[in-house]
């Protein structure tokens, strides 16, 4: 991610009194854990496995702290057991930004057999676990979606997954 | 040493507004029949317990949270440990009861080499103890209680061979966390620590 999209989701955290950044590092969104980790506005948790991080996501929610997952399409599916569990069955209201791999603005070195598969399982998990999700393409609409998905988590008692794609994978 | 001695005595040693997770079955089963007070998220799945709690942890920093894993529970994502060490909540005590046994479904590994213990420290949690008696058991809860962790306990405990009624469950038992955490006396603490 660009040092332009960087500070935007910084900024859209910020904006959205989001501070609680938990993340198993990936490429795409490291750019955005490492200004994180600088900035003494966040408090960022490092996770070895997804699974835990989104129980962790959880506790913290329902614990009336609001949070961030950071992941991509494999750390969704890593954590499908957790995000049913915390997501579908008990209803924890954080946000989860993930980077769309595999849209055709990826430019990664993964190979295309990958990308075609997160590009294939990704959309299908989020609606089998019943996550409702917004691709952002447009850096100029990112703060406004980061703020929503704060607000709607809570409102409709669910995490919610901002897919970014588009200009912030470029 | 049993999980029907050792969960009334931890009770007696918890303040009402301490936070407590359980994992499922004996765990939450037992513990649904000592306490009714306070908040409680019961019955956490296999691998989320200890990583809830974490989170619960950083939520409430300022007031002690216990959860209540397991050994099955613990080894379905043991790098929780990890996390949990590198995180270093210092309001955080895992009380996790290893029976050596999925239920009463057979043994688990730990009733061969693995020593969930070891592992945690040698995940970089200081605070470790393995206790197999009552003695031991209640020592090492009051030192966790009363002292900074992050801690991890490692209780030696009996197979259960009865099969207890979880009388708190479900959308009832998240209804009655919910309430009891959002009129917690340290809700939005993190804010001011």
């Amino acid at each position: 991610m660009n040092k332009e999209s960087t500070q935007l989701v910084v900024d859209g955290l910020r904006e959205a009194g989001v501070e609680l950044v938990v993340t198993l590092p990936e490429e795409p969104t490291s750019s955005v854990i490492r200004a994180t980790r600088e900035d003494p506005y966040f408090t960022t948790v490092t996770v070895t496995a997804e699974g835990h991080g989104i129980a962790l996501c959880a506790g913290a929610a329902l614990g009336g702290r609001d949070c961030v997952f950071f992941t991509g399409v494999a750390g969704l599916l890593v954590g499908t057991w957790a995000l049913a569990q915390v997501g579908m069955v008990y209803g924890a209201p954080f946000t989860i930004i993930a980077s769309y791999r595999g849209d055709f603005a990826d430019k990664t070195g993964i190979p295309g057999s990958q990308l075609l598969m997160f590009r294939q399982v990704l959309e299908p998990q989020l609606n089998m676990l019943r996550i409702p999700y917004e691709i952002v393409k447009d850096p100029d609409t990112l703060k406004k979606s980061i703020l929503g998905a704060k607000v709607c988590s809570r409102e409709y008692g669910t995490p919610i997954a901002l897919l970014l794609t588009g200009e912030f994978l470029a | 040493m049993n999980r029907f001695e050792c969960l009334p005595l931890l009770a007696e040693m918890l303040e009402e507004n301490t936070l407590k997770v359980t994992s499922l079955s004996s765990n939450a089963r037992i513990w649904s029949g000592v306490w009714d007070k306070g908040p409680v998220f019961a019955s956490m799945n296999m691998g989320l317990c200890t990583g809830f709690a974490l989170g619960m942890s950083l939520a409430f920093p300022t007031r002690k949270v216990v959860a209540l894993d397991s050994d099955g529970s613990l080894m379905e994502d043991t790098g929780v440990l990890i996390t949990l060490a590198d995180a270093n909540p210092t309001n955080l005590v895992v009380l996790c009861f290893d029976n050596e046994s999925y239920a009463r479904m057979g043994p688990t590994a730990t009733s061969r080499k693995a020593n969930l213990a070891r592992m945690a420290e040698g995940a970089g949690i200081k605070s470790v103890r393995l206790v197999r008696t009552i003695p031991e058991y209640e020592t090492a809860v009051k030192e966790a209680l009363m002292t900074p962790g992050p801690w991890f306990i490692l209780a030696k405990v009996d197979a259960e061979t009865q099969r207890v009624p979880d009388k708190r469950r479900g959308a009832a038992m998240k209804f009655d966390f919910m309430d009891a955490v959002e009129r917690h006396p340290d809700y939005g603490a993190w804010k001011r620590a």
